[in-house]
């Protein structure tokens, strides 16, 4: 395949795959810090950003000694899915052990995926508290593809675009991030994972996100070829 | 507390202390000032191409508060982290341009093109038909900040590697880590001033003199690298006098903006350290 091609579809499932990584997390923002509402205490951008980068650690580590597509963004997927399983299960200890908060869904009344009842948990006036299994599970998902998106963004950069391995990891965490905070203006505040209302948004970021994507990949080939990178 | 320095204050103080001028002056300003100094890099001390710095992160935070005003939904630091990823796309463009056209003012390009892309995210991101945030002004805010972005990392770069070259700039300030500094540092002096300020009281001056200050400290970091990694007397030179340039505007916003935050506050009670008890 040309590698013009080859970079730009890259970016795009890259960009795509961050968005929806994004979608995919709980997040909380400032009212979980007071154990208000579901999710990790921070910021979408803030969350994705840490991630992002444990990914890339990861899969710049395998890129070094591995030329597979598959493997390197399959070891950035395994980076971020440790990051955020790390920071979902620190998050519920603290909640459970050290606030005596029990972890419950504000937006459903039943688990999804194991069923148990969540409404009886769930203190009145609150939207939810700590990082309930179907979070949990949603954002580990997301952290797979959002983690898996970075790392392919930094191969093809790396492999096709020909940059440095310093200059692709720092060109890859800029598109990721421009598109991760478009995701979650989407998103706009909190959420909690796939069951959230808000999930049903997902097309248009989707889209806005296929569009920016489209751009940088070319700009990015652009560079690249202008540079002299591509022979 | 220091008042000695009087003299370098007042050039600085001019866009931000009594009088700011409004937010589309402002922005004109320190566009044409960044995009002559851009024309005229190769040539110009980095002391000159700081004070472009200080004015294109101005010209950013100035635009991150307008666009922020109105309540993102994901906080502040967001759209500052936005721009410099538009920013390093933007740069990186810039200087594949400027090698290829010989000129630094070919620079100028990527920041264009990037200019468009923010557009762009901004139409897309405001429009009913894709997000909807319904921010107005949201498709300049973020045009501006991917200009401002774009033209603060080419800055940085020239002053770290000394031209725009594209191997030149990849092999010195990339390759060696800087880069992630100076994003993280460039994103600081954007989204933390309004971060920090906002509220019912937030005052344009007052903020943006936050901008300045980290814009100082910025330039002397960048000033020990130039010291640092430099190759020759000149460049050492070069490094020293924008460290205590950096160190003298941080340190004269600082106080400016500590005193104005004492004024400005409905009083200030200093409580001692927490009592503990019997």
């Amino acid at each position: 395949m040309d590698p013009v091609l080859l970079i730009i579809v890259c970016v795009i499932i890259g960009g795509v795959l961050a968005s929806l990584g994004v979608h995919l997390l709980p997040v909380g923002g400032a009212p979980a810090a007071m154990g208000t509402a579901t999710g990790i205490a921070t910021g979408t951008v803030m969350l994705m950003f840490g991630a992002a980068m444990c990914g890339l650690f990861t899969a710049s580590t395998v890129a070094t000694f591995s030329n597979s597509i598959l493997l390197v963004s399959l070891s950035g997927a395994v980076g971020s899915w440790i990051m955020m399983g790390v920071t979902m299960l620190m998050a519920n200890i603290i909640y459970v052990f050290g606030t005596g908060i029990v972890p419950a869904s504000g937006r459903i009344d039943v688990d999804p995926i194991t069923k148990e009842s969540q409404k009886e948990y769930k203190t009145p006036q609150c939207d939810g508290h700590g990082v309930p299994n179907v979070s949990f599970i949603s954002g580990m998902i997301g952290a797979l593809l959002g983690g898996f998106g970075g790392a392919l963004i930094y191969f093809a950069l790396l492999n096709y675009a020909n940059f440095e391995p310093t200059t692709a990891g720092m060109v890859a965490m800029g598109i990721f991030v421009a598109n991760a905070i478009i995701a979650a203006y989407n998103i706009g505040g909190t959420i909690e994972g796939f069951h959230d209302p808000k999930f049903k948004r997902l097309p248009k970021a989707l889209i806005t996100c296929f569009v920016i994507s489209l751009f940088c990949g070319v700009l990015v080939w652009l560079a690249a070829n202008i540079g002299g990178l591509i022979k | 507390m220091t008042v000695t320095p009087a003299v370098e204050e007042e050039e600085e103080k001019k866009p931000t202390g009594g009088f700011p001028p409004d937010e589309t002056r402002l922005g004109i300003i320190s566009a044409v000032i960044a995009v002559i100094i851009t024309i005229l890099l190769p040539v110009l001390p980095a002391v000159i191409k700081a004070v472009g710095v200080i004015f294109t992160l101005l010209w950013g935070a100035d635009s991150v508060r307008k666009t922020s005003k109105y309540g993102l939904g994901t906080g502040v630091p967001s759209i500052g982290v936005l721009a410099m990823g538009y920013g390093i796309v933007g740069a990186i463009l810039g200087t594949a341009f400027a090698s290829k056209t010989g000129y630094a003012a070919g620079a100028l390009g990527g920041v264009l093109i990037m200019g468009g892309v923010g557009y762009l995210s901004g139409v897309m991101s405001n429009s009913e038909k894709f997000i909807g945030m319904k921010i107005p002004g949201l498709e300049r805010g973020m045009m501006e900040l991917g200009l401002a972005g774009s033209l603060a990392m080419l800055l940085q770069f020239s002053i770290v590697a000394g031209s725009l070259n594209f191997d030149v700039v990849m092999d010195k300030a990339i390759s060696t880590g800087i880069i992630a500094l100076l994003f993280i540092l460039s994103c600081m002096a954007m989204f933390h001033p309004y971060n920090a300020c906002l509220g019912p009281d937030e005052r344009r001056p007052r903020t943006l003199m936050l901008s300045v200050e980290i814009s100082g400290l910025l330039c002397a970091i960048l000033g020990i690298i130039l010291v640092v990694t430099a190759g020759s007397m000149w460049e050492v030179a070069d490094g020293v006098s924008l460290v205590i340039f950096g160190a003298l505007v941080w340190l004269v916003f600082y106080v400016k903006f500590v005193k104005a935050a004492m004024r400005e506050a409905y009083s200030v009670v200093g409580t001692g350290l927490i009592k503990t008890i019997e």
